[in-house]
């Protein structure tokens, strides 16, 4: 069967496991497929059979996720492992997820128990009650806005509106008419008159994320409607009051910005009169999992479905990542897991490429936290050589070496 | 300044890099070498922007730039280089009475011109062609010529002067006993007459081609037009003829070998069983369709975007949030990497509008940035009025009731200008809606 039927038929039945027989592209085919499963109901599993598979095609299929990758002819005894394998992914141990009662509700809650998060807490209950400038300082994906929105609603402007504006994702060219609104026809593209945030910020919180991206004369816009407390709208003429509590947030250094000139002095001391740094995920200890929890319930349920455990070798996957992307890395992640999961248990199986090969049971890994080409190697010899049964000869022709040096880095790893 | 002091300040957004270039036309590969070379910054993936991210706020590295340079200057010189040797050609021709090899050297430029996008430049091209091509004895060059004119009309948005080409070359065609030559024009006819809501005369025109398609065996165009028919009726919402058409259509572009013809089929098939509410079939169908862009040359790129495109619009209509964006941003890469000005657009369209759907105001930045695009690509008005119609329904969407009536308000202008009925109707009857 070609490619496009075979892809027609995995629309028109429910598939536990697709076999794929690979051409010269092995590589490029192998991507292919994964992409093609993506989202598949049922979401079979792939197991790919190809005329040599070296060992880049093989670390490239244990990176996609494939069942197995196995070699031509197709053996009887190989493809009765794969499907054990198949099965055993049912064997990952379950940990039941915790109950967890956030601090807020919806999107924006607050989930932690760690001291770090408890110390955050602290603070935005001492702020929340003044009227005074709060600028949040933490890496992306901390929960910046989501701290912002609880200082908001636990503050005296609570009733008020909460405007937020990524100052990040906004044009440059644009961004000023965005915070102060326009009139109609004052430039090319004001089609209609425009009230800005700040505006629409009165009375409440206006909390203006990432601004450190923005320019100096736009500073200098913001430091005058902070102290006059009134703003003009683009092409307008008369001075518009605003009463707005202001909260920004930025993952950059502000001070290294000043010294570079391209931060207001004056404003950052205006913006930071209260500074709430907040922690990475990795300094975060046990709330990966409250984390975790919380999201699966969130997006289980958005979707219809019960997850109520995740699997010791997932969870241990979540452990060993770096998190650039912290919290907000987590609940994609989670979130992609939760769509594809089939049952109560997030598994391994579940989880992306990346976090796959991150897996536990990685010897020394680099102070970095990736795994080394040696930690890839091993990693890779001791499956070739679960593949084969342990056969010295089998394996050095799969890895294409000679069983020599097969038995020479068995020694060296300690395989 | 050093090295460290270097790496800690924000990156060179592709929004300030085009900034700094003259809107001159000179530029125009090095605004497109600009746009294929940025890459997203690592570092904002994850941060808030992440969501937002557009081809305006990736990040430019000059030293890449300066590196491709001549990569891209290459390019330009061959382009350039073929042009001058088609014009030379030409001339030779002329010099030695030669009409038929000098209009093949104009339609060549003609044609390398339209391939690179610069469709303007390639009516002129056709044209000198013509005026050449009416001077012979043998008329299939002016035909072939004419039917050219009539696709580039289309895709600049000259409908009428398009179905005016169209017309002349079906006449002179059937007067000529070139089969191939009236086929091309009633399907140009078609495409025109549809592109002007007039879905009856696409309808004829795509029936009369058919017919003498079929009476020639020629399996590709039979195919063809069998799939016009098809994407007529679906969006007509008469979808069990068009899956009769479009069933059709894909035998015979598997019998014809034309896998970019089957991928475009079932591209429309799945847009057919989407409507019907079968997304497990609409989904097979695209996928199916993308297994077949595979064996298809890569000029066809546009086509990979397309079904992503509409894997997207599906993704979106069953509320699959992530899937649609994972969609979109695959389809941004080729469409960035290939530079396919048009196609990104509509990239953005949908992105916004896939906010729009989650409530998140700040998605208004997609519209923006396809309108920007509209702007550095010079696309047809067709296109630019369909964005500001979807920013119109997303200010709707979202209470901004006075700007988003503006902007239905200016992409019914522009619709009513171009006699793109069904769409006016379409933008007519939001603006109703919101008045309701």
């Amino acid at each position: 069967m070609d490619l496009p039927r075979g892809t027609r038929l995995l629309a028109e039945g429910r598939w536990a496991l697709v076999l794929a027989l690979l051409g010269d592209r092995g590589d490029e085919e192998l991507t292919w497929w994964a992409e093609a499963l993506r989202g598949v109901d049922g979401a079979p599993r792939l197991l790919a059979v190809v005329d040599r598979p070296s060992m880049a095609l093989v670390l490239r299929a244990e990176k996609l996720g494939v069942l197995d990758l196995l070699p031509q002819p197709l053996r009887r005894e190989d493809f009765l492992r794969a499907l054990l394998r198949l099965r055993s992914a049912a064997g990952e141990i379950p940990i039941p997820l915790p109950d967890v009662t956030p601090h807020g509700a919806g999107p924006y809650a607050l989930v932690g128990q760690s001291p770090a998060m408890v110390d955050v807490y602290k603070l935005i209950a001492r702020v929340a009650g003044s009227t005074a400038t709060v600028l949040i300082q933490g890496e992306s994906g901390t929960g910046k806005e989501v701290v912002a929105r609880a200082i908001h609603l636990n503050g005296s402007v609570a009733s008020g509106p909460f405007v937020a504006v990524n100052c990040a994702a906004i044009p440059e060219n644009l961004l000023e008419s965005e915070l102060f609104g326009h009139e109609k026809g004052s430039f090319t593209g004001a089609i209609a008159r425009r009230v800005g945030r700040f505006e629409q910020a009165s009375g409440g919180t206006l909390f203006l994320d990432e601004i450190a991206d923005m320019g100096m004369a736009l500073q200098a816009k913001i430091l005058r409607a902070v102290q006059e407390r009134e703003i003009e709208r683009v092409g307008g003429t008369d001075p518009i009051p605003v009463h707005v509590r202001l909260i920004a947030a930025t993952n950059r250094d502000l001070r290294e910005a000043i010294t570079q000139g391209r931060m207001r002095e004056d404003l950052y001391y205006r913006l930071a009169v209260v500074i709430v740094q907040l922690p990475r995920l990795t300094e975060r200890g046990d709330d990966l999992l409250l984390l975790t929890a919380y999201f699966a319930r969130q997006f289980a349920e958005r979707s219809g479905k019960r997850i109520d455990a995740i699997s010791d070798r997932a969870f241990e996957a979540l452990r060993n990542r770096p998190w650039v992307g912290n919290v907000r890395e987590l609940r994609n992640v989670i979130e992609r897991a939760v769509i594809v999961a089939t049952d109560a248990t997030l598994r391994l199986e579940h989880l992306p490429e990346e976090l796959r090969t991150d897996e536990a049971g990685l010897p020394g890994r680099s102070p970095s936290g990736l795994a080394t080409l040696a930690d890839a190697e091993a990693r890779h010899i001791a499956r070739v050589l679960a593949h084969v049964g342990g056969q010295i000869g089998a394996a050095a022709e799969i890895l294409g070496i000679h069983r020599n040096t097969l038995t020479r880095k068995i020694r060296e790893y300690g395989l | 300044m050093n090295a460290g002091a270097k790496r800690s300040l924000p990156p060179l957004r592709v929004e300030q890099a085009l900034g700094l270039l003259p809107d001159i036309e000179v530029l125009a590969p090095l605004r497109a070498l600009l746009l294929a070379a940025s890459r997203p910054d690592e570092r904002d993936q994850w941060s808030s922007l992440g969501p937002y991210l557009t081809v305006g706020k990736r990040e430019v590295q000059p030293a890449e730039l300066r590196n491709r340079m001549s990569q891209a200057l290459g390019q330009v010189q061959t382009h350039v280089g073929a042009l001058y040797a088609a014009c030379i050609e030409a001339l030779e021709c002329q010099e030695r009475a030669d009409g038929v090899g000098a209009v093949a050297a104009l339609g060549r430029a003609a044609r390398l011109e339209e391939e690179v996008g610069r469709l303007a430049q390639a009516k002129a091209w056709y044209e000198v062609a013509l005026v050449l091509a009416e001077r012979l004895p043998d008329r299939r060059p002016e035909v072939e010529l004419l039917r050219a004119l009539g696709g580039v009309c289309h895709t600049l948005s000259r409908y009428a002067e398009g179905a005016r080409y169209c017309q002349r070359g079906l006449a002179l065609a059937e007067a000529e006993f070139d089969q191939v030559g009236a086929i091309a024009a009633c399907e140009g006819l078609g495409l025109l007459a549809l592109a002007q809501g007039e879905w009856a005369g696409a309808q004829a025109w795509y029936q009369r081609g058919l017919r003498l398609a079929e009476s020639g065996g020629d399996a590709g165009r039979v195919g063809q037009l069998n799939y016009r028919l098809g994407e007529l009726l679906r969006s007509r919402n008469d979808l069990t003829a068009a899956a009769e058409y479009l069933g059709r259509a894909r035998e015979r572009f598997e019998a014809a070998d034309d896998a970019a013809g089957v991928a475009r089929t079932l591209d429309v098939q799945g847009q057919v069983d989407a409507r019907l509410g079968r997304r497990a079939a609409a989904l097979g169908a695209f996928r199916e369709a993308l297994a077949w862009r595979r064996r298809a040359p890569p000029r066809e790129a546009p086509l990979e975007v397309a079904i992503r495109l509409h894997l997207a619009t599906l993704a979106v209509d069953s509320e699959r949030y992530l899937e649609a964006e994972e969609e979109l941003r695959r389809a941004e890469q080729v469409a960035i990497a290939r530079n396919l000005g048009l196609q990104l657009i509509e990239i953005y369209t949908l992105m916004g509008a896939l906010r729009g759907r989650q409530g998140e105001d700040t998605g208004f930045v997609f519209f923006e940035q396809a309108i920007e695009l509209c702007r550095l690509y010079a696309v047809s008005p067709s296109t630019e009025a369909h964005v500001y119609h979807e920013y119109g329904v997303f200010r709707g969407r979202l209470g901004s009731r006075e700007e988003a009536r503006a902007y239905l308000e200016k992409a019914g202008g522009i619709f009513e200008s171009l006699g793109q009925v069904a769409e006016l109707e379409q933008v007519q009857a939001e603006l109703q809606r919101m008045s309701a």
